[in-house]
């Protein structure tokens, strides 16, 4: 733990431990500072001795800060800076031993000028003025009257207002209020039985901190392969830095709609999650993945931090052209093919591990080698052994050309069409693509086609339509349909 | 040596990204950039640079990325090492940064008399900055900045150690062999397009068909030296914001025609070039004050003055707080490089896609337009012709007198016989013709992708001297015999073609949909139809000064809605 800090809060003095103390010896000698001002309104505060966060999919986390604090006996008040500014307030949660929570407070009240201005009515305040000609100082006593509009004073027997004439005027003020601050601080009443050094634990909910999967997948087409790597990012838009933190992560859709709910669910979890049980840990978790990261980690305030968790340099994979119609029309101009890059997360097949739900890059080499990004899918959270087929983009060169050359009235219910698809392949080698008829009505029948198609399930058929390097196929069918 | 200059070692600082007892090996450079511009406002950067690595667990920082960097899209390859971490965080120097990161830390505080210019220094500690305004510390008391109406600036001894002056990509590798690596980092930016126009002069049955390739970095960014590229294609793109994807402007799947994807890529870049001349959302000023009883406005002025600035001990610095003060405009810089036969863009596949190469390393600088050749055709083979469609979705002509006029239509194979064999990525194609030995535009119209061996039809205009009229008036469908039983009945139509230009034309007519029949079938043709587009088609030759007729009658079914 790098830094320790005592705020007196009746002097407003902080005492900051020099980068030389080593860590073993710090926390007593923060302590004994501690002990020195603890009188009276003065609270103990230091850096996190533990700090630990659990991150959820949706702009949620845990946090757990265990703060070694000195306490006195009797009513004392106890302050934690540094928690993130986008505490869920309403879910903190607070834990010492003997010891009693009068109340909290979660002061977001900033300091400026302003705000140091309107805490100083009633108050008295020094005023310097300079003479604008010798340049010479003089300073008087000045009692703050009111702050709305301009700033009303009494200066002996005289009321003025703060700088009517123009003139340099400085306002010094004595004091700083001590609910007004440069960072979100955490408050917390408590009622000590005995004076003690203990270590104290503090948890809450938190906005602001997210986590996604990515992975960047480089397609080799002429071997059949794809080498993909998946990364954690992680990103911290909560306003404050956290130093050396344990982060573990949650893959999973928890349900955050109810902030309250949730944390009622998420505390239950972490509360069963107790000391020397860890391994038991992570079936309380339910139906949820939990990635920890093995090293302590920083997540400073507006960082993007990405971990690795998946390397798989040889996934074996294909590339597929695919169209899909899902009515009949023709057009005047060809509708492109859409590329799709096929492969298994199957131990088999060169990956073997469930992947959560993330977008997947993907990139293709140039004539030169160099990588050249060819399109981007999002993948759901995908157990293993499961087909992925991701959807980069659309062919250039492969086209098909739909065309309806007849329509004929069977019954009421019932209507036939004759389709064509001209399918063009202006590339350098053949093509296979699959072409799906979808959304048909209840009743479908193909009476005939050019090619042996397959129906693929209650309401769609499928044909594979081989085209020659430069070359072109006409597919047609005659497909009736009704209700 | 070039690698003394490109790689520095340092010590750990107490940096918030740095692993405990990890090396950091800085490149303030790349060696050697490449820069893939997308047409959906993005651009794959990809850097070479050359770093010493040692033996042990490693923090790898490249200085000088682009700013509009997307983290999740680097690709980090040649290090020979495992990545074990990567962490992207930029916080422009600004004058709030600047400030907000100095909190809690000992400032030097200068006061100067007006009156006889005298300056006294104190020592000041800040206790808060933010929008609301600096209040600082010094023996005397506590004091707000700004407030007072004495000439009062603020200094620093050094840049907090996390504000830097260029975004950088760090990267935490694993321990490995030592030595020195070239590492390549590609990754996606936001901020760039490109775009294809053509310029088709027309001479007869033939066009001189020149392509030009606009490019655009919006960013602040320099490449110097760097290799081109342009990708057309249409990517599967993800939403950035909803999906943390690519796409500035929403998911591509969700754009079914090319119009729709164009006018969503004009919308957002637009956008983009909007806010390049709006004050960047973060910059805050942090200049509030107490109430007092004077017009705030002449409060203004900065807390650095111009003359602090030129006394940074870093000139980077300066330039970055001058740029953001806004002392310096940047403003759009427009160059063109006219293209030449050799020095065209080179066409290669890549994947499904087309890649174009500029031919020669190019110096792209920031918030610059370049252009480009990339396609010179002569004496391209294409037919002009007219054309009337009937269908539901046209107009439809009337009964004589009311001439509908005929659309002036220019088609094309994209065969090498004909004179082109090239893929044509998609863009505006602006038609010239030579009239009385001057340049006449003679209209223009949008090319989809147009693959080798596609075939291409555009529309140019409507013909002033030449439409079609109907001989009589069809009326309603007319029964047969059987339509009470069937349904059935039919339309007749006599089309007239009137050419009033001096030379013969090619007409081509196409029947489509109707509402008033479904099941449509043409009959009895005066001469035998074609089929085109699932539409039924004729190409007529209509002479000059002269007409056409073509009679046909239109079969169907008279729909019964009422039964669905």
């Amino acid at each position: 733990m790098a830094r320790w800090h005592v705020v007196c809060l009746g002097e407003r003095v902080i005492f900051r431990d020099n980068k030389s103390f080593g860590g073993g010896a710090m926390p007593k000698f923060s302590w004994s500072l501690a002990v020195l001002c603890s009188a009276g309104a003065c609270a103990a505060d230091g850096e996190d001795k533990q700090l630990s966060l659990t991150i959820y999919n949706k702009n949620l986390a845990l946090v757990e800060h265990i703060r070694p604090v000195s306490l006195t006996a009797g009513l004392q008040r106890l302050e934690f800076a540094g928690v993130s500014a986008q505490i869920l307030p309403e879910t903190v949660s607070f834990l010492g031993s003997n010891l009693e929570l009068v109340e909290q407070n979660f002061d977001y009240d900033l300091l400026t000028p302003a705000k140091l201005m309107e805490k100083a009515v009633g108050g008295t305040v020094r005023l310097v003025r300079t003479n604008p000609a010798t340049g010479a100082e003089t300073s008087e006593t000045a009692e703050v009257l009111s702050t709305t509009g301009g700033t009303v004073m009494r200066i002996g027997s005289r009321i003025e207002v703060l700088r009517e004439d123009n003139l340099p005027t400085r306002v010094v003020f004595d004091k700083v209020p001590e609910n007004l601050r440069a960072r979100p601080t955490l408050s917390v009443l408590i009622n000590s039985d005995q004076a003690s050094q203990q270590d104290v634990r503090l948890t809450y909910l938190t906005r602001g901190i997210a986590w996604d999967a990515d992975y960047v997948a480089v397609f080799d087409e002429p071997k059949g392969m794809l080498s993909m790597q998946g990364w954690i990012t992680l990103q911290n838009r909560s306003g404050t830095t956290f130093a050396n933190a344990r982060a573990r992560l949650v893959a999973g859709d928890l349900n955050v709609s109810d902030s309250e709910d949730t944390w009622r669910q998420v505390r239950q979890a972490s509360a069963q999650r107790s000391a020397g049980r860890e391994s038991s840990a992570r079936p309380q978790l339910a139906d949820y993945y939990v990635y920890p990261i093995a090293q302590a980690t920083t997540l400073a305030n507006n960082q993007t931090k990405q971990v690795s968790f998946l390397e798989a340099p040889a996934v074996r994979a294909s590339k597929g052209y695919e169209v899909s119609f899902n009515s009949f029309d023709s057009g005047d101009e060809p509708v492109s093919a859409q590329v799709r890059i096929r492969f298994s997360n199957s131990g088999t097949a060169g990956l073997g591990e469930p992947l959560p739900a993330g977008v997947t890059r993907v990139y293709a080499r140039d004539s030169r080698g160099a990588p050249q990004f060819v399109g981007e899918d999002l993948l759901g959270h995908t157990s293993a052994g499961s087909d992925i087929a991701l959807r980069i983009g659309d062919a250039f060169d492969v086209t098909v050309l739909p065309t309806v050359n007849q329509t004929t009235r069977v019954n009421k219910r019932t209507t036939e069409y004759q389709v064509s698809y001209l399918v063009r392949n202006a590339r350098a080698e053949p093509i296979t693509l699959t072409l799906r008829q979808d959304e048909l009505w209840r009743v479908n029948e193909v009476r005939a086609e050019s090619l042996k198609g397959r129906r693929t399930d209650a309401d769609s058929f499928a044909w594979e339509i081989p085209v020659p390097a430069n070359g072109e196929t006409t597919l047609t069918f005659t497909l009736r349909q009704g209700w | 040596m070039r690698l003394a200059g490109a790689t520095i070692c340092v010590a750990m600082l107490g940096a918030a990204t740095a692993h405990a007892g990890e090396t950091h090996v800085v490149s303030p450079r790349p060696d050697e950039v490449s820069v893939t511009i997308y047409r959906d406002l993005f651009a794959l950067i990809t850097e070479t640079r050359t770093v010493d690595l040692p033996e042990g667990p490693v923090t790898l920082v490249f200085d000088g990325v682009v700013e509009t960097l997307i983290p999740q899209s680097a690709l980090i390859a040649e290090t020979q090492r495992q990545v074990v971490e990567g962490n992207f965080d930029f916080e422009r120097l600004t004058r709030a940064s600047l400030l907000r990161r100095s909190i809690g830390k000992k400032l030097l505080l200068t006061r100067t008399s007006r009156a006889t210019g005298r300056a006294r220094q104190v020592a000041a500690t800040l206790l808060a900055a933010g929008p609301g305004g600096v209040v600082f510390r010094t023996a005397d008391g506590n004091e707000a900045l700004l407030c007072s109406g004495i000439a009062e600036r603020l200094s620093f001894d050094e840049l907090p150690a996390d504000l830097q002056r260029s975004p950088r990509l760090s990267i935490h590798l694993a321990a490995g062999t030592p030595g020195i690596r070239k590492v390549r980092v590609s990754y996606l930016a936001h901020g760039f397009a490109w775009k294809a126009d053509y310029l088709a002069r027309l001479d007869g049955s033939h066009m001189d068909l020149a392509g030009w390739i606009t490019l655009r970095n919006l960013t602040g960014a320099t490449f110097r030296d760097a290799e081109v590229q342009l990708v057309a294609g249409k990517l599967n793109l993800l939403d950035s914001e909803e999906d943390r994807g690519t796409s500035p402007f929403g998911r591509t799947e969700w754009m079914s025609t090319d119009e729709g994807l164009d006018s969503h890529r004009a919308m957002q870049l637009e956008e983009m070039i909007g806010e390049l001349e709006r004050e960047p959302p973060d910059v805050e000023h942090f200049r509030g004050c107490y109430p007092l009883g004077i017009m705030p406005a002449s409060l203004a002025g900065d807390v650095i003055a111009a003359e602090d600035i030129a006394r940074f001990p870093d000139e980077n610095l300066a330039g970055a707080l001058q740029r953001a003060a806004g002392v310096e405009g940047e403003e759009l810089e427009e160059i063109v490089v006219t293209g030449f036969r050799a020095s065209m863009a080179v066409r290669e596949n890549l994947a499904d896609y087309q890649l174009y190469r500029l031919p020669v390393r190019t110096h792209l600088n920031a918030r610059q337009t370049k252009q480009m050749a990339f396609l010179q055709k002569p004496a391209v083979k294409i037919e002009r012709f007219y054309s009337l469609r009937l269908a539901w979705d046209e107009e439809m002509p009337e009964p004589v007198g009311n001439l509908v006029p005929a659309s002036i239509r220019i088609g094309w194979r994209n065969t090498g016989a004909d004179g082109l064999g090239e893929p044509l990525p998609a863009g505006t194609v602006r038609f010239f013709e030579r009239d009385q030995g001057r340049e006449l535009f003679t209209g223009d119209a949008r090319l989809a992708d147009n693959p080798i061996d596609g075939r291409a039809e555009l529309t140019i205009g409507r013909a002033v001297d030449l439409g079609v009229t109907m001989d009589g008036d069809p009326g309603e469908p007319r029964f047969g015999l059987m339509t009470l039983l069937t349904r059935r009945a039919y339309l007749p139509l006599r089309l007239r073609v009137v050419n009033a230009k001096p030379q013969p034309v090619v007409f081509e007519i196409r029947q489509g949909m109707l509402e008033e029949l479904e099941d449509l079938r043409v009959i009895d043709a005066s001469q035998p139809p074609q089929r085109k587009a699932g539409d039924y088609m004729w190409r007529i030759e209509v002479p000059a000064n002269g007409e056409a007729l073509l009679a046909y009658k239109v079969g169907g079914r008279i729909p019964d809605w009422d039964d669905e």
